[in-house]
């Protein structure tokens, strides 16, 4: 029953998204859209903070990079919107991958703070470097194109960013599924028994790192186009809590928790529009209150009442230390790894 | 402009980037967490200094008192309420708990002060600025400093000489041992983040008067402590202190002689390189790893 309920859920999914269009208006077609580039900024945050537990403050700065970069291609170069993509994730993944380095060499604290002062930097270049960015006055976004049709408005715009979630969806969930989201999450756990479980902390870290803002510089060039106009206030420390939340309250280490946070965190903001305090205050204390009190978040909660099915690899660990060390004190269990 | 203007200058801002380092490397000393949040409590010390001077019109020795004594009961409180319970958890975890309350912070501010940028009067309208020998030097600085001062050196003595203090540093130096020995640890922790709160409390009241008031003033005040912090080795007193001081120095020559559109830059630069090139700061020991 269950199962056959399975793998019909992800075919009828998709037929829902491809007619939800046909429903909306242009305010909640809008706020689809941005759901749908939370998506994937969320999955590359998750890969980096979740499932490999490296504690970075870059991810604003790299969306920004890959927004930037997108939106100075097709405004000054008048570069198809096809190759702006690629390129916007191909420079982030470059100036993101720099970040494996201090990760290898410095104490866990630091990378938070060498993360937040390459953030300022990017965000000050991005403000004063006005010959190659406009500064503060911002840049306009063209709609992109193809084959002469263009994805002007929010209804046509939706395709071409669903197509491009659900394909970095499906790399995502690949990827975490794999040999390589596994040496993700051991290097989360414990980096010295990752290595000596044969994983290549350097390679593994700096794939991670790429992985990540290859997401976030994608997620960015989709932000641009969505919005249509970029401004470098839009990827400050504002940008990078939303993430945070997203991903906190979605559920780390969950490939439904990026979904699932996307959905709440851009609609809520929505909600509570033009109370600035309101909502920083509401993101602030509920991620207090979901990290202390439901570190797995709502998908998390789902998989634990049975409305989501399980996945690999986020499975509740405290869980099965608590298991393995009743095991021990019964005398029976022999050494787990952690 | 004159160099000795410039570093005393430097010296001024330096020392209110030392008393936002001194609370970030005493916390993380005690309980291995960076408090992203100590911007906030910076930014609510200047408010309510801003509350007594301005609106009820009290001195400023009082509005400093007061800030300070506030700042401090709210460290405690968030240690007692946030922290304590979660003393175990991943380091990520507890990171995470100081943004989303430096988030809480921030929103709570701007419900009272909503977008306004508030400016604090200058405490001396009608002092000239003491003039030694080419450099010109202005009272604001001098009272900074001499605070700033006073108050480094009141915690060397509270850390040196009284039993609080002492424990303290146990609690630093081995949790665990400290805790065999007797320590009330929760009381330690709780009186570690008073005191932190209290410094960075101290900073904003001192910063008001040469800073504009507005909530998301924290930010810049957090990253130059981090930059000092970081400088320092992040696990030292006196080198926070210092680190505080030579950033506030180099940003001010940097912006006198360079450029000061640049001036801003130099702290972010100075936490890229000091931790590309020196990890360990300049007091702190090389990490050793434990198995």
């Amino acid at each position: 029953m269950r199962s056959s309920i399975h793998r019909w859920f992800a075919p009828i999914l998709l037929v829902a998204l491809l007619l939800l269009p046909l429903s909306t208006d242009r305010y909640v077609q809008y706020i689809l859209n941005l759901v749908l580039v939370y998506v994937v900024i969320a999955i590359g945050l998750n890969l980096l903070l979740g499932y490999a537990g490296q504690f970075a403050f870059a991810h604003a700065a790299l969306m920004g990079i890959g927004a930037y970069t997108a939106a100075l291609l097709i405004y000054r170069l008048h570069w198809s919107f096809w190759i702006a993509l690629p390129a916007a994730g191909i420079v982030a993944t470059i100036i993101g991958s720099l970040g494996a380095l201090p990760a290898l060499r410095m104490k866990r604290v630091y990378l938070a703070l060498v993360t937040l002062a390459f953030a300022e930097l990017i965000q000050w270049v991005l403000i004063h470097w006005k010959e190659l960015t406009l500064g503060t006055d911002g840049v306009k976004v063209a709609a992109p194109e193809l084959f002469g049709w263009s994805f002007k408005g929010d209804h046509r715009m939706y395709y071409l960013l669903l197509a491009i979630t659900v394909v970095l969806y499906v790399i995502g969930k690949r990827i975490v599924e794999s040999r390589l989201g596994r040496s993700f999450v051991a290097i989360r756990e414990n980096e010295i028994v990752a290595q000596c479980n044969g994983i290549n902390i350097a390679f593994t870290k700096g794939v991670v790192f790429g992985l990540s803002a290859f997401y976030a510089g994608i997620g960015g060039a989709m932000f641009a186009i969505t919005l249509g106009f970029i401004v470098p206030d839009g990827f400050g420390m504002f940008q990078l809590v939303l993430h945070f939340s997203i991903v906190v309250i979605g559920g780390l280490i969950s490939m439904y928790g990026s979904v699932l946070g996307a959905i709440v965190l851009t609609t809520l903001p929505e909600l509570l529009r033009g109370f600035q305090s309101v909502q920083e205050m509401i993101f602030g204390v509920l991620l207090i209150i979901f990290v202390i009190f439901m570190p797995f978040g709502l998908a998390g909660l789902g998989k634990k009442k049975g409305i989501l099915p399980d996945e690999i690899l986020s499975r509740n660990w405290r869980d099965l230390k608590k298991k393995h060390e009743a095991s021990l004190a019964a005398g029976s269990g022999d050494k787990v790894k952690e | 402009m004159d160099a000795l203007t410039l570093v005393v200058a430097g010296l001024a801002n330096g020392s209110l980037y030392a008393l936002v380092a001194l609370g970030l490397v005493l916390i993380y000393k005690t309980q291995d967490v960076v408090n992203f949040a100590h911007g906030e409590v910076l930014m609510i010390g200047a408010f309510i200094g801003y509350i007594v001077f301005q609106l009820l019109g009290w001195s400023y020795p009082i509005a400093l008192v007061i800030a300070v004594i506030a700042c401090g009961v709210l460290g405690a409180l968030i240690e007692r309420i946030a922290f304590r319970p979660l003393s175990d958890q991943h380091h990520i975890t507890l990171a995470m708990v100081t943004v989303g309350l430096s988030f809480a912070l921030k929103g709570a501010a701007r419900i009272p002060f909503g977008q306004d940028i508030y400016t604090f009067p200058p405490l001396f309208k009608d002092t000239p600025p003491i003039i030694v020998g080419t450099a010109v030097i202005s009272p604001q600085s001098l009272v900074t400093i001499g605070v700033a001062v006073l108050l480094a050196a009141a915690m060397f003595v509270f850390f040196r000489s009284t039993t609080m203090g002492k424990q303290m540093r146990a609690t630093q130096q081995n949790l665990m041992g400290a805790r065999l020995v007797g320590i009330n640890t929760g009381r330690i922790f709780s009186a570690t983040w008073a005191l932190a709160c209290v410094a960075g409390g101290a900073a904003g009241v001192l910063a008001a008067p040469v800073s504009l008031l507005y909530p998301d003033m924290g930010a810049n005040f957090l990253l130059k402590g981090f930059a000092a912090a970081v400088l320092g080795g992040f696990e030292s007193v006196p080198g926070a202190i210092v680190g505080g001081l030579l950033i506030g120095v180099i940003e001010m020559l940097f912006g006198g002689y360079v450029s000061t559109a640049f001036q801003h830059l130099s702290a972010f630069v100075i936490i890229i390189i000091v931790l590309f090139i020196r990890p360990q700061g300049l007091f702190g020991r090389k990490a050793v790893h434990r198995v």
